[in-house]
C-alpha cells in the first residue's frame, strides 16, 4: 500500500451550524433540516470564495436517516446548497462520517478526478420528522435515539444480548485504566471532574456549543457551593456505568458541519488560509473493540500509523489534538495511545490544566462531544472546523497563543471505525 | 407446492444451541483460532475454511460495570440496571456479556474490581423472545 497522497489537497473553506435542537435551542429553533444544513454549506462556500457551482462533486454524509428522512441526500439538498447536477452520494461512517468524506475527498482531488470537492454532515439526534410533516419535528426518547444509534452495532449478537454503550465504552475502560494504572475509583473520579470542567470552559467560550454553560455556574444555579459536591450527587450526576457518570459522556444534538477540499494550487490566494490534509488514517473493528486490556484499541492504532505515515509527522510534532470523546476516558486513552499525552498521565494533565486552550497540551477547545454536542454524522466536521479556525487564529476567546502548525482530529464512528485526520499550516 | 427448504444460519443455530447450554463457535483451520459467537470464516485471519466447534462456557471475568437505566433496548427493560462484563474464554475469545450473580451497585462493583479477574461459567439467560448469553461468577 502505497499510503500517499499524489497531490497536495486542502482545506479551503469550512463551515459548521450551531449544534443544539431544532425545537428550542436559540438559532435553531424552528429551521428545517434543509435549512440547517444549507447554513453550514453556505458558510463553507463562502469561506472558500465559492458557489455550489464551483465545485465538482458533493459527498453527502448522514447516519441516522431514521429521524433526519433524507436519503438521496445528495439530490434533495441540492437546490438548497446550489449544487445541482455536481456528481454526488450520500454516504455514512456514523461519527466519523465528515472526516472520512474529507479522506475520500482527498483521494479523489490527488487522483486527479476532481479539482473540488464539497463534504457535509448533517444529523438530527435530538429531534426526528413529526408525523408526515414538511417542516414540523417532535423529540426523540432517549430509548429510540439509541435503538436507531445501535443499528451501526453488532445486530448478531452485540446489541440482542444486552450491549450498551455506556458500559462498553465507559465503565469497562474507566476500570481497564484504573487496574492498570494503580488508580483509584476516588482519583479517577476527580481527574473526570477537571477533565469535564475543562470541556465546559471551552463549551462557554464557543457561540455554536450546545452547552455553552461552565459545569461550575451550572452546580451554583443547582444550590452547590463546590462545584464537585455537585459532580457527585446522585441526582444531577448519577453513574451510567459505574465508575463513569453522566457527565462524562456526549451529549446529543441537532447539526451540521461543511468543508470544502480542493488542490492546494487551486486555493492559493483564495478568500481564506487554506490548511493542507496532510495525512489521513482508517481502521475498522467490530466488538469486542478491545482486547483483554480495555485502553488500548488495535484499530486506532492502525489508523494513527496509517494517517501519521502518509503525512510524515510524529507525535511530537502535534500542536493541537482531538480525540473522539463521546466517552471521556476513551478519548484520554485514545490520546495516550497517540503520544500526545504520556500513558496513565492524562487525566493527571486535565487536573493541572494542561488541556486548556491555554495549557501545553490543548485538546477539544470546540467543547468535545459533551459541551459542543454531538450530531452524529456532522460532528467529525465540527472538529476539523475548531481545528482550521486554531490553525488560522479566528477562535476567538479560546484560541491557542501560539498557532498549532499540526493538528490532529480522531474520531469514532460507531462501532467502530477509526479515523485520524493530520491536518498542516502552510 | 413446494416446499422451500430453509437455509442454515450460522446466528439461528447460535441462539438455538444457546437454549440449550451450548455454545457455538468456529475454529479456523488455517490458525487454529477461535470466532465466538460464529460467523462463517475466520475473525483473525480471514480464512473461509471454519469448522463449528462448542466452546466449554468456562472463562474469567476481567472487570464488570453495569448498563444505563432505563435500557437502551426493550428487550432488557425489565431486567435493568445489569451488570456487564469483560470476560476472556477459556479457548481464548474476548466476550463483552451480562453478568450473574453480582448486584449492580457501586459498593457490590468496587468489591467485585478491588477482587481481581475471578472465574466465571456460562448459561443463557431466558427473555421473553429470545436466550441471552450470560456469565455466572463462582461462589
Amino acid at each position: 500500500m502505497a499510503n500517499k497522497l499524489r497531490e497536495r489537497t486542502v482545506i479551503s473553506g469550512v463551515g459548521c451550524s450551531r449544534f443544539g435542537d431544532l425545537l428550542e435551542t436559540p438559532e435553531l429553533k424552528g429551521l428545517s433540516i434543509q435549512e440547517l444544513t444549507a447554513g453550514a454549506v453556505k458558510e463553507a462556500l463562502d469561506d472558500a470564495g465559492l458557489t455550489g457551482q464551483d465545485v465538482d462533486a458533493v459527498f453527502a454524509g448522514n447516519a441516522m436517516v431514521h429521524s433526519s428522512q433524507v436519503p438521496g441526500t445528495y439530490s434533495q439538498l441540492s437546490k438548497w446548497t446550489g449544487t445541482q447536477f455536481k456528481a454526488g452520494v450520500h454516504f455514512e461512517a456514523q461519527c466519523s462520517t465528515t472526516n472520512v468524506g474529507a479522506a475520500l475527498a482527498a483521494m479523489s482531488v490527488a487522483a486527479g478526478v476532481y479539482d473540488t470537492v464539497l463534504v457535509y454532515g448533517l444529523e438530527t439526534t435530538r429531534t426526528m420528522v413529526k408525523g408526515y410533516s414538511p417542516y414540523e419535528r417532535e423529540p426523540i426518547s432517549h430509548q429510540q435515539t439509541w435503538l436507531w444509534t445501535d443499528m451501526a452495532v453488532n445486530q448478531a449478537y452485540g446489541v440482542p444480548q444486552g450491549y450498551d454503550i455506556f458500559s462498553t465504552y465507559n465503565g469497562l475502560v474507566a476500570l481497564g485504566y484504573c487496574r492498570k494504572y494503580g488508580m483509584s475509583i476516588e482519583d479517577f473520579d476527580r481527574g473526570m471532574f477537571e477533565l469535564c470542567r475543562t470541556r465546559r470552559l471551552h463549551g462557554s467560550m464557543n457561540r455554536k456549543a450546545n452547552i455553552q454553560e461552565k459545569l461550575e455556574d451550572r452546580a451554583a444555579r443547582e444550590g452547590f457551593s463546590d462545584a464537585f459536591d455537585y459532580w457527585r450527587s446522585d441526582k444531577h450526576n448519577p453513574f451510567v456505568a459505574w465508575p463513569s457518570r453522566l457527565l462524562s459522556l456526549v451529549t446529543t444534538a441537532d447539526g451540521a458541519s461543511a468543508m470544502v477540499i480542493t488542490r492546494a494550487d487551486l486555493a492559493k490566494g483564495g478568500k481564506s488560509q487554506p490548511v493542507e490534509l496532510k495525512g489521513f488514517g482508517i481502521s475498522y473493528s467490530d466488538l469486542p473493540w478491545y482486547g483483554e486490556d480495555p485502553t488500548f484499541w488495535e484499530f486506532d492504532k492502525r489508523a494513527i500509523d496509517a494517517a501519521f505515515d502518509m503525512a510524515g509527522i510524529r507525535a511530537s510534532d502535534i500542536d493541537y489534538l482531538h480525540t473522539h470523546d463521546c466517552s471521556h476516558i476513551s478519548g484520554i486513552c485514545t490520546a495516550e495511545t497517540i503520544g500526545y499525552l504520556e500513558p496513565g498521565k492524562g487525566l493527571a494533565a486535565a487536573r493541572e490544566g494542561r488541556l486548556r486552550f491555554d495549557g501545553d497540551r490543548p485538546m477539544s477547545t470546540h467543547g468535545g462531544r459533551h459541551a459542543f454536542g454531538h450530531a452524529w454524522g456532522a460532528s467529525a466536521g465540527t472538529d476539523t472546523y475548531e481545528a482550521v479556525l486554531q490553525m488560522r487564529g479566528q477562535a476567538g476567546a479560546r484560541q491557542i497563543a501560539k498557532r498549532p502548525e499540526i493538528s490532529v482530529i480522531h474520531t469514532h464512528g460507531y462501532a467502530m471505525i477509526g479515523t485520524v485526520v493530520v491536518l498542516g499550516s502552510i | 407446492m413446494q416446499t422451500v427448504a430453509e437455509q442454515p444460519s450460522a446466528i439461528r443455530r447460535y441462539y438455538e444451541g444457546l437454549a440449550e447450554g451450548v455454545f457455538r463457535a468456529i475454529r479456523c483451520q488455517a490458525c487454529g483460532k477461535h470466532t465466538f459467537p460464529p460467523t462463517g470464516c475466520c475473525e483473525h485471519c480471514g480464512s473461509w475454511k471454519v469448522e463449528p466447534v462448542e466452546l466449554s462456557g468456562e472463562g474469567t471475568l476481567l472487570f464488570a460495570t453495569h448498563n444505563i437505566f432505563p435500557a437502551c433496548h426493550p428487550r432488557f427493560e425489565k431486567i435493568a440496571p445489569y451488570v456487564y462484563g469483560h470476560i476472556r474464554l477459556k479457548e481464548g475469545p474476548i466476550v463483552q456479556a451480562i453478568v450473574l450473580g453480582v448486584q449492580a451497585t457501586p459498593a457490590d462493583l468496587g468489591r467485585l474490581f478491588e477482587r481481581g479477574p475471578v472465574p466465571v461459567t456460562a448459561e443463557a439467560l431466558p427473555m421473553d423472545d429470545l436466550p441471552v448469553l450470560a456469565f455466572r461468577i463462582h461462589d
